[in-house]
């Protein structure tokens, strides 16, 4: 059923889970008052690991959300998707069972799979034997669960996927999903990520080889600093509704915004993590203000990806230049998620929660710890406190270990 | 307008051949390339074969000594098949940089690069004492991380800089990762797109995953004869390992640099189970509203349907409901309609089967031939319809239908047509 002229696509339900606030507004209320999620590690002892310190969700419980044997089948991951589509479905005000479940979908990014879950059956496995696995582990384990199971739930039957891309990977996902609206694919598309890294295999994998920074002090995410010495890692989810928007218009539903552009690059630079170059990642900016049809003064702010590492902050910087040349003085930038940590898949959609809610409260969200910004960058970071907002648009910005680049615009309908 | 997208390359590295005529060939004559595992000792295991790649030289198949080493055995297929593609396509090394801007990457893993992390969880699970840093360093690889590395690996061997992405839907994700990029050229969001998927997941904690919910075939006597699909006699699919790039491009570029043209795709359709997490409804209801999505967007008739290859794995309950699919789709053509599965000499390489399907679609148009659905040898009341049982068959195939369904319930199907059909209609 591809339509002939593509359709216009908006988000109108949120819902997010993060180390600063369950909830979405109990989240914007944190995030645009700079209070940080950041804390000590207390799900278990990270006394031997190089890093103490992570966006950690300690107030969750899933079986506020979900019957106990589904708890017991299925990973954090999985129980952060349900929590977040309930909430994102509720603020939507859309009942699903009058929708027809074949025009429903849900794209639900993620990185790293069912990890909590997978690592004790794989322990297990090598301790005791292959058949004291649990024959639920393939189905907690494999990042497809998260449709799997969303799409049992709320009987969804219509178009569904996983996008998997890194620490760009929800960026990615809104973007897949925006495209498959445009072109008629589904009318609504349940679309965000979810990640639950915060384990002790994974997070020994991640402190070793990830741009993470060392060490207990929970205020050391400070991207553009002179002293960045890499992000901090989080768990958590964010969820969006995406529909056609006269299908939103029809239902009399609110909206939030429109997704208006999409650019997504490679600097096709193998396995390292994103590079000091912005060559490729200019482009995905271009691509995306083309596409949404902007100009500089449309945009209120760009969310930044910040990962904190000298050739990546200099990369976003260098990027940046390329695309605005002068005008870069006056937009204002910010890497909020210094409050919560990088959450893998779950950053980008929590990233363009944050802008559709700074977008409704007219406040740009600050950086929080980038107490010496680099002055050679030549950006203007909004630091420490909001600032307001007039324009009608958000860049958002994220890139991945080996080379992604991904840029989403969202604008005021 | 939507713009028009054709297959100008195949790469395939799978278990009975790697290139495009070792893996037509094996296929044409019905050769399994399933065997015992030699890739650890799998004897305590319910189920003990598999489809593994035997003798996988990488260097010869055009990977650097540094991705020799670097990459995981997965992301090594990928690359591999990739090379191959480009190389079938006769534009390896020769794009501009203006072109390869406009070339992007889509690829499907189901579990991906597994091997090396659980080669570390036991390496760790066994010391007493938590390693220095420094060691610690050394024994973590750096891709380990990336679980985008077959898609990053890809685009990194061809520098592409266009839109680079892995889809993860199971075992349709290699068909999701083409029908993503059959939008995008359609779209114009890109010109051209290595698209597949990619599995190397035959490791003792996967084959125990498995083994533990009955899924895989326990005929460890008679590999050749145990990925039996439609049989009466098949218990379960059997682990494959592989990978299936095609070079998807814009049509009018590859007419206009005369490129070889395999075929055209014409249409992709995708849904969701919404019934259980490994088993699909027995009525087959799902896929049949999938198989009547797919013929619409490509605007035929299951009059008009030359070919289908299945996604017959070798599951006692999904071949009764794929045929009861059929049946219900199709009507009386369903019993015309010649069907074949790749699985029965291949196994399921997860992720990589989709696509690797894909590529026997697209040589089945080419050559005008239909492999055969091996092991036939049983017949079962519930699969009554034709399978291309053991031989294969010369045909004339216009029109070709290719569908995967997968843990999760993600279903998905890919028309494809001869390169001059459309014109002809």
């Amino acid at each position: 059923m591809a339509h002939k002229t593509k359709r216009r696509v908006v988000i109108t339900g949120l819902g997010a889970i993060t180390a600063n606030g369950i909830g979405k507004d109990a989240f914007w209320e944190a995030i645009s008052n700079g209070i940080s999620g950041i804390k000590p590690i207390q799900r278990f002892s990270a006394d031997n690991l190089p890093l103490q310190v992570a966006g950690e969700i300690n107030t969750f419980l899933a079986n506020d959300y979900i019957e106990r044997k589904l708890v017991n089948r299925t990973d954090r991951m999985t129980h952060f998707v349900f929590a977040t589509i309930q909430e994102a479905l509720q603020d939507a005000g859309i009942a699903l069972a009058q929708e027809n479940p074949q025009r429903v979908g849900a794209v639900i990014a993620n990185t790293f799979g069912g990890l909590e879950y997978v690592i004790e059956q794989i322990q297990t496995i090598y301790a005791r034997g292959p058949r004291f696995v649990s024959a639920y582990t393939a189905i907690a384990w494999l990042q497809v669960a998260n449709i799997g199971q969303a799409s049992i739930r709320y009987g969804i039957q219509g178009y569904c996927k996983t996008p998997l891309n890194d620490t760009a990977g929800g960026l990615d996902g809104l973007g897949i999903a925006y495209q498959a609206i445009q072109r008629g694919a589904a009318d609504v598309i349940i679309t965000g990520g979810c990640e639950a890294p915060l384990q002790p295999f994974p997070l020994t994998v991640l402190a070793y080889t990830a741009p993470c920074v060392k060490g207990d002090d929970p205020n050391s995410y400070r991207p553009f600093d002179r002293r960045a010495a890499g992000l901090i890692l989080a768990e958590g989810a964010g969820m969006c509704i995406l529909e056609d928007y006269e299908h939103a218009r029809q239902r009399g539903a609110s909206i939030y915004g429109e997704i208006v552009g999409y650019g997504q690059t490679n600097d096709a630079n193998g396995f390292t993590p994103p590079s000091s170059s912005g060559k490729q990642y200019a482009r995905s900016m271009c691509l995306a203000m083309q596409e949404a049809g902007l100009r500089t003064q449309d945009i209120g702010y760009f969310s930044l990806d910040g990962q904190a590492m000298l050739p990546s902050d200099a990369g976003e910087a260098d990027a940046l230049h390329r695309a605005f040349s002068t005008d870069v003085e006056d937009l204002p930038v910010s890497v909020p998620r210094t409050m919560i940590g990088h959450s893998y898949a779950a950053a980008g959609v929590l990233d363009t929660i944050t802008a559709l809610q700074a977008l409704q409260h007219r406040a740009i969200p600050p950086t929080i710890n980038c107490e010496e910004l680099d002055p050679g960058y030549g950006l203007n970071l909004v630091r420490d406190e909001t600032r307001p907002l007039s324009q009608p648009a958000v860049l958002i910005g994220g890139r991945g270990a080996g080379g992604i680049n991904v840029v989403l615009a969202v604008k005021k309908v | 307008m939507f713009r028009r997208v054709v297959i100008t390359g195949l790469g395939v590295v799978a278990c009975n051949g790697i290139g495009k005529e070792d893996f037509w060939s094996a296929c044409v004559a019905g050769r399994s390339g399933i065997r015992g595992i030699t890739r650890f000792d799998a004897s305590p295991l319910s189920s003990q074969i598999a489809g593994e790649i035997a003798n996988f030289d990488p260097e010869a198949l055009g990977l650097t000594p540094e991705e020799c080493v670097n990459m995981d055995r997965g992301t090594q297929f990928a690359v591999a098949a990739s090379h191959l593609a480009m190389k079938d396509a006769g534009i390896l090394d020769a794009l501009s940089e203006e072109e390869r801007n406009n070339s992007g990457v889509y690829m499907g893993t189901a579990i991906a690069s597994m091997e090396n992390g659980e080669k570390l969880l036991v390496q760790l699970m066994g010391q007493d004492k938590q390693p220095s840093s420094d060691e610690m360093s050394h024994m973590i690889p750096a891709s380990l991380r990336m679980t985008n590395a077959p898609a990053c690996a890809v685009a990194t061997h061809h520098q592409f800089h266009g839109p680079c992405t892995i889809i993860a839907t199971g075992c349709s994700a290699g068909a999701d990762a083409i029908g993503q990029a059959f939008w995008a050229i359609q779209e114009g969001r890109t010109d051209r797109i290595l698209a597949g998927g990619t599995d190397s997941a035959i490791t003792y904690a996967v084959m125990s995953v498995f083994c533990v919910l009955g899924a895989t075939s326990t005929r460890n006597d008679d590999p050749q004869r145990a990925s039996r699909p439609y049989d009466k006699d098949r218990d379960g699919f059997v682990m494959a390992e592989g990978a299936g790039v095609l070079l998807l491009e814009e049509r009018d570029l590859a007419l206009a640099r005369h490129a070889h043209i395999y075929a055209e795709l014409i249409a992709f359709s995708s849904n969701i189970n919404a019934h259980h997490m490994t088993s699909l409804p027995t009525d087959g209801e799902p896929l049949r509203q999938l198989l009547l999505q797919v013929l619409d967007e490509a605007g035929i008739t299951p009059a008009q349907l030359d070919y289908i290859n299945s996604h017959g794995s070798s599951t006692p309950p999904n071949e009764a409901a794929e045929t009861k699919a059929y049946k219900a789709a199709f009507g009386e053509q369903a019993h015309r309609i010649p069907i074949s599965s790749t699985k029965s000499m291949i196994g399921h390489s997860q992720g990589a089967a989709s696509a690797i399907e894909a590529v026997a679609t697209v040589l089945t148009l080419e050559h005008q031939v239909i492999h055969p659905t091996i092991n036939q040898e049983l017949a079962d009341p519930s699969c009554d319809l034709d399978y291309v049982p053991n031989v294969a068959r010369p045909a004339t195939v216009n029109v070709a239908l290719t569908h995967s369904s997968g843990f999760g319930g993600v279903n998905s199907a890919l028309v494809l047509v001869r390169p001059d059909w459309i014109d002809r209609q």
